[in-house]
């Protein structure tokens, strides 16, 4: 099991001078935190337009100071929308061809497509396209990193022969994930040879269900890249405190927070009738967790909050139903103040990673 | 956290319906044929037409929404209403401004069992080869001329329609009225939306300005009209103010 930290960067209002720094600041402060703690990854979403929920629209520069202040920890995008309209594929190549060289080769590339109103229409997406630009994207994208020269034939884009450079550090390439909100979107992955990068929980036998089919199918894949990434990467809350009920309470408030926030979005399938967003994404599923069944403590089962105790029977279960990373969101609208979230973070690293750390070393790379 | 409306919350009382009750049976229409066209509306004092129960949609809109019913208890109607879109909560939602209907007995009912607000003017749903519109007209003026261009089928499931915040005088006091029909397709159409004519004063508040198209479907459903199972402050957010009904 490896642990991650995960960012929307979500920026409470009233968006006064300065607030948006502080928010970052605090999100580098706890990256270079994590770093020193042995977590293994940091992701940072691309968002567009969502007032509040999420003001992190250039991952590829908080990645990039993420990796000049830290040493280990590897950065992911989660993820690069992959729609032509949001960033040509080329641009997409060549910025995390950078990144990886800036990094030291410690990029980890998820991909996907948006799943708002407000981000596909504000750059003019059809809703109906962007699954297919998905797929374009992820089957070039590996070309572009691997070949000297690259030209293409395509349906969302065609280029002549070009040299995209510069070139990932990491042989053959970096990994490759895929968001995976929508049931089903992890068979596309497996089917690509990519990595789930799971964005919602779903039950722990929901979870299982899934990725026991994600791992029959990825066995028969025709991967894009150059290897296949059979790994499956989960979020959760984290908030972790000596004191269960106040750890509890805490968290809770985190979640509460951020789903809050999310429902507010206007997502694709509520403003546009389209069978292209099967779900409204990552929404009701966080919620349901969020609000789901508790434990015998009565927090949700799922969550990975309260004291060091209860999270990693928690994150056991996880373990169990096949879940080889988790990456945590620490904050939401700074409902949590700073000080406690590097003392979750520090508690969390003396007492709970500890008891992961064989299968993590013994684990997949 | 997001911005909850600024509508005075005692803004709507004037034209608000009353409801002697809020203990109504189901009641099933079936076969309406529905219009639903969405815009995005200038976001600029967008929380200003809905009450602090309420948030606004990021980006705040508008939907146009049309029922024709070839039969139902009350006879034959139409009914077209227009709301803007919010969230009560986390539930999304739309805030009814104004419905008009072409039947009084229809209208009498749909305002005193489900709080519409029904204002006097004709509404004309037409389906064409091309293009399924809606009109109204009020003393010979037509305030509202609303529709989806270039039909093509698409399925039941992929159609989203938000439940309604219904401003009424109950014996509570002035509430909005949650009602949330059940909708069972027969047929889908999406298609372009198109909206030539809107009177936003004549639909009770003319700081309504769309601003951009978004979505057109139309629809042949059986529609279950619900008994009523929540109502909320306008004064309070919803998550604080709502009460549950029966």
């Amino acid at each position: 099991m490896k642990f991650g930290i995960f960012y929307e960067i979500s920026v409470p209002r009233p968006w006064d001078d300065g607030v948006e720094k502080r928010v970052y600041d605090n999100c580098l402060e706890q990256v270079r935190l994590a770093d020193e703690l042995g977590f293994d990854q940091v992701w940072a979403v691309e968002h567009h337009f969502l007032e509040e929920y999420s003001h992190c629209p250039a991952p590829e520069l908080f990645l990039t100071a993420c990796a000049m202040v830290t040493e280990r920890i590897r950065v992911g995008h989660g993820i690069v929308v992959c729609v032509p309209q949001f960033t040509h594929p080329v641009k997409v190549a060549e910025r995390t061809a950078v990144l990886d060289i800036l990094s030291g080769g410690r990029l980890e590339v998820g991909t996907g497509r948006s799943a708002t109103w407000t981000e596909l229409a504000g750059f003019g997406a059809d809703p109906d396209e962007t699954k297919q630009t998905w797929d374009e994207y992820v089957r070039v994208l590996p070309k572009m990193w691997m070949q000297e020269r690259f030209s293409y034939q395509g349906r969302c884009f065609s280029m002549p022969e070009r040299a995209i450079i510069p070139k990932p550090v990491q042989k053959p390439h970096p990994p490759m994930w895929v968001a995976v909100t929508s049931p089903g979107t992890e068979l596309d992955a497996a089917d690509r040879g990519l990595g789930s990068l799971g964005l919602t929980f779903g039950g722990f036998s929901e979870q299982e269900r899934r990725i026991a089919e994600y791992r029959r199918r990825i066995q028969l894949c025709e991967p894009v890249g150059a290897m296949v990434n059979e790994q499956v990467n989960t979020v959760n809350f984290l908030f972790c405190n000596e004191d269960r009920g106040y750890g509890g309470a805490t968290g809770q408030r985190l979640a509460g927070t951020f789903t809050y926030m999310a429902a507010q979005l206007l997502a694709a399938r509520e403003a546009y009738p389209t069978r292209s967003y099967p779900s409204v994404g990552l929404l009701p599923q966080l919620r349901q967790e969020a609000e789901g069944p508790g434990d015998p403590s009565g927090l949700p089962e799922g969550l990975c909050i309260g004291d060091p105790a209860r999270i990693i029977d928690v994150i056991r279960r996880w373990e169990s139903v096949g879940v080889d990373r988790i990456n945590f969101l620490l904050n939401a609208a700074e409902t949590v103040p700073q000080n406690e979230v590097l003392d979750s973070l520090r508690l969390f690293g003396a007492e709970v990673m500890p008891k992961f750390a064989e299968s993590s070393r013994t684990g997949a790379a | 956290m997001p911005i909850n409306g600024t509508l005075d919350p005692g803004a709507p009382a004037d034209g608000a319906p009353r409801m002697e009750g809020l203990a109504t049976d189901p009641l099933r229409l079936e076969r309406a044929q529905i219009l639903h066209v969405l815009y995005e509306i200038d976001s600029d004092g967008a929380e200003g037409l809905i009450p602090p129960a309420l948030h606004p949609t990021v980006p705040p809109t508008a939907s146009f929404v049309a029922w024709r019913l070839a039969q139902s208890d009350w006879g034959p109607f139409t009914m077209a209403q227009v709301r803007v879109g919010c969230r009560a909560g986390v539930r999304p939602r739309g805030f009814l401004l104004a419905a008009v209907v072409d039947n009084p007995v229809a209208a009498a009912a749909l305002t005193a069992r489900w709080g519409y607000r029904c204002e006097p003017a004709t509404p004309v749903l037409r389906r064409y080869h091309d293009r399924v519109a809606v009109t109204v007209e009020r003393d010979g003026v037509t305030i509202l001329e609303a529709a989806l261009v270039g039909p093509e089928p698409v399925s039941g499931t992929d159609v989203q329609y938000t439940a309604n915040m219904n401003p009424a005088h109950t014996s509570d006091g002035l509430r909005l009225v949650q009602v949330d029909p059940e909708y069972e397709f027969h047929r889908a159409d999406r298609g372009r939306p198109s909206l030539p004519v809107f009177d936003a004063g004549a639909w009770g508040d003319e700081r309504v300005r769309p601003v951009f198209p978004v979505s057109a479907s139309s629809t042949v459903a059986d529609v279950t009209m619900p008994r009523i199972r929540y109502i909320a402050r306008l004064d309070l957010p919803a998550l604080q103010g709502t009460t549950k009904i029966g």
